[in-house]
């Protein structure tokens, strides 16, 4: 085999010399071997740049990617329609359940100011305006945390140490 | 001012102070059998890994990776195969799901770890690779059923109850809202944080819902407690000089616990108004 | 066929279908119901099925895990949400409506009705809050249009595939709209990308923000007490650098040579600002104050 240097030096002369060159001794000194150019070598001769966003869009298509479609059987489909009849229902009489105490409660609050406005109206009008005028800067404090799928580090479960700021000024 | 109308019922602020929950709720038969099927689907519908964006071709790290897969079987002619014929793309048998296992880690990383003995000790928390092992959902507190920690029963919302000396019920802590002589009246959710401050300690961070009372409970001779909404953020309670001379006890109680503990018709008022 | 047969001209209080003018304002069914004719096609019957049913080649589970912050919405947060909005006899405020005309001129007859006062469009009523219409998050969307683009189009590949790397979900494209030779925009380009995030993704996304992304953030304010478009919706950004804090870019970092910021719209059923900003902070996202309760204070 020859490399692609010693192509190049048989061919050179070829080139440098009169035009009476045969065509058949053209073919007799051109053998392929590996490439070395830059089109070779796995990379596709282009820069870095696109070529990392060639693989970001190959990651982005469902090219190749994608899984053979469901094909269940007619007794498959009818359980899984079960299934997800029966999750639809819970969810339905989890919501119903949900909305009756969230009514319940929004009905126990209209009568507790209700009666508060009879039995003593000073405190119902504290009680309404601290509602009505304080809802625009009413946030809650960051807290109030969202429940974490398992508990924190043992001694982080509940900050144990916290002391008000009325008594560090005392 | 109406203040001679408002002299004959009694009022007292009421509080039920919360402790929200700290980890997500249990999960019922039904819905965690549901999820797992969900899950299982959603696995076997998933595109195949793009192992090649996150390991660098021909890198140690990709090498390894590679090692550490189980391959499926691969198609050949005239072999007959028991399970279907496989239909392999990128490495995945796409008829099932895929499962990408994660390369171990160096095998004396292991050993140190495995040789300390994980649950108590503590692993060095600078290394990067060691293994997640999440907290017991059950806490020391659960064990002793120690009711006036606050580290009880993450999953639920805990209320804080008081013993009455007077009465000897178990209830909601309420305080009387004074109004002579001051022309000043302190709101309802005031004069409930400052008694409650008053019973169990100031050290506690609380943190009041509205001014606007959840409820109203009418007792006997004309009485009318307003029940405001708090939750406590940080903080433990110490009950004070006043706290031990009027309250005898108090507990952190989710409401099951409640329904054990207070009278039925008590519990029935104020049912609605504890999350579950 | 007796359409066409020709019929006396002479009883002009009828007016038969026949005797009408050339055509008439009531335009046919067909026009107005869409029709996608490629269900009709016999050839993929599994085409016409719901997304939902697990037929369809778009069937994706939607509940596969415990949604925390769902659960923690409905446990703690909608109960606490109804008492602070609860007005004692409240009314319903009536939003800006189109108006009638006076009719004092014969040419109002038929005219389209005036204008609100003061705006453009109309405005919905707001209702009180009620144990039925508390505040909900619906949906949040993520917007990353990549300025840079117009002069290379990869980056756009990049922005796109940042979205998806953070949330999990397959974002959609965006190109651009007109031609603006001042910007040396052209119209359809490809500029970036954006993604409606619901459900179960959209709850793992907010608590990533709000456990993970703000807190890393320098010197970081909160959601302006501004934002808000008075229908319920809130919006915020993060640059480029606030991006790498997503654990996703993060975990990565070589990948990951350029960034790109993105507008964040949560989309609540808030009627009012102030609703959604309440709502908002409910998640753990600081929320500052809006500017009127600074003054106030």
């Amino acid at each position: 085999m020859l490399s692609n240097s010693t192509i190049m030096n048989v061919f050179r002369p070829a080139i440098k010399g009169p035009a009476s060159v045969s065509a058949s001794s053209f073919l007799l000194t051109s053998v392929r071997t590996k490439r070395t150019t830059a089109k070779s070598s796995g990379t596709t001769g282009v820069s870095p740049q696109v070529q990392r966003v060639t693989t970001q869009l190959s990651v982005l298509s469902a090219r190749k990617k994608q899984p053979k479609m469901l094909k269940l059987c007619p007794e498959d489909l009818i359980k899984h329609q079960t299934i997800e009849n029966c999750w639809i229902q819970y969810q339905r009489d989890v919501r119903n359940r949900r909305s009756k105490t969230l009514e319940k409660q929004f009905k126990s609050i209209k009568t507790a100011m209700n009666t508060l406005q009879e039995v003593n109206p000073v405190l119902f009008k504290l009680a309404s305006e601290a509602t009505t005028t304080a809802t625009e800067e009413r946030r809650f404090p960051l807290e109030y945390r969202i429940p974490t799928d398992f508990p924190p580090n043992k001694d982080k479960v509940w900050c144990h140490n916290y002391t008000s700021p009325t008594t560090k000024n005392n | 001012m109406s203040i001679p109308v408002i002299r004959k019922p009694a009022i007292r602020a009421g509080l039920i102070l919360s402790r929200t929950p700290i980890i997500a709720p249990e999960l019922t038969k039904l819905e965690s059998q549901y999820y797992a099927y969900q899950s299982e689907l959603e696995k076997r519908l998933m595109w195949t890994f793009p192992a090649y964006y996150y390991f660098k071709r021909g890198s140690l790290a990709s090498h390894r990776f590679i090692k550490a897969q189980k391959w499926p079987v691969s198609k050949a002619p005239g072999v007959w195969y028991p399970r279907g014929v496989p239909d392999i793309r990128h490495g995945r048998e796409r008829r099932l799901k895929q499962e990408v296992v994660l390369p171990k880690e160096k095998k004396d990383v292991t050993e140190s770890t495995g040789s300390t003995g994980g649950s108590e000790s503590v692993t060095d928390l600078t290394d990067a690779s060691r293994p997640i092992v999440p907290n017991s959902r059950i806490t020391e507190a659960d064990k002793l059923n120690d009711l006036k920690s606050l580290e009880r029963q993450l999953s639920r919302t805990l209320y804080l109850l008081v013993q009455d000396k007077s009465l000897g019920k178990w209830i909601f802590p309420s305080f009387d809202v004074v109004k002579d002589t001051t022309e000043e009246v302190k709101p309802l959710h005031e004069v409930a944080e400052d008694g409650l401050r008053s019973l169990v300690g100031p050290n506690i961070n609380t943190w009041t819902v509205s001014g606007t009372p959840a409820s109203v409970l009418k007792q006997e001779n004309d009485v009318y407690e307003f029940l405001i909404k708090s939750h406590i953020l940080a903080g433990n309670l110490e009950l004070t000089k006043k706290g031990l001379e009027q309250i005898g006890e108090y507990a952190w109680l989710t409401r099951d616990e409640i329904k054990e503990h207070v009278e039925t018709s008590y519990f029935e008022n104020v049912e609605f108004l504890l999350a579950k | 066929m007796n359409r066409f047969i020709l019929v006396p001209t002479r009883n002009f209080s009828r007016t038969n279908c026949i005797s009408k003018s050339a055509y008439s304002l009531v335009e046919p069914v067909h026009h107005l119901v869409k029709i996608d004719k490629n269900r009709l096609s016999p050839r993929f019957p599994e085409l016409n099925y719901d997304k939902r049913d697990i037929r369809s080649p778009s069937f994706k589970p939607l509940h596969v895990c415990q949604d925390r912050v769902q659960e923690h919405y409905f446990n703690s947060i909608q109960p606490d949400l109804l008492l602070m909005n609860y007005n004692h006899n409240p009314e319903i405020k009536k939003g800006l409506k189109m108006r009638e005309w006076d009719g004092s001129s014969p040419y109002h007859i038929n005219r389209p009705l005036r204008k609100p006062k003061g705006s453009e469009a109309q405005y919905p009523d707001i209702h009180p809050i009620k144990w039925d219409n508390i505040p909900q998050i619906e949906s949040v969307v993520l917007n990353c249009y990549v300025k840079e683009a117009r002069d290379n189009q990869l980056l756009a590949i990049s922005a796109a595939l940042q979205i998806q790397q953070i949330t999990g979900c397959k974002p959609q494209v965006i190109y651009s709209r007109s031609d603006v030779p001042t910007w040396k925009i052209r119209k359809g380009h490809q500029m970036g990308a954006k993604l409606e995030l619901k459900g179960y993704p959209m709850s793992q996304f907010l608590t990533t923000l709000s456990e993970i992304v703000l807190p890393r953030i320098r010197e970081y304010r909160g959601i302006s007490g501004k934002s808000g478009n008075r229908f319920g919706g809130l919006s915020f950004g993060l640059n480029e650098e606030d991006v790498k804090f997503f654990p996703e870019i993060d975990a990565n970092q070589d990948l990951w040579p350029k960034t790109f910021g993105m507008h964040i719209n949560i989309n609540t059923t808030a009627q009012t600002n102030e609703q959604a900003r309440m709502l908002v902070s409910a998640f753990q996202l600081p929320v500052q104050k809006s500017q009127k309760a600074s003054i106030e204070n």
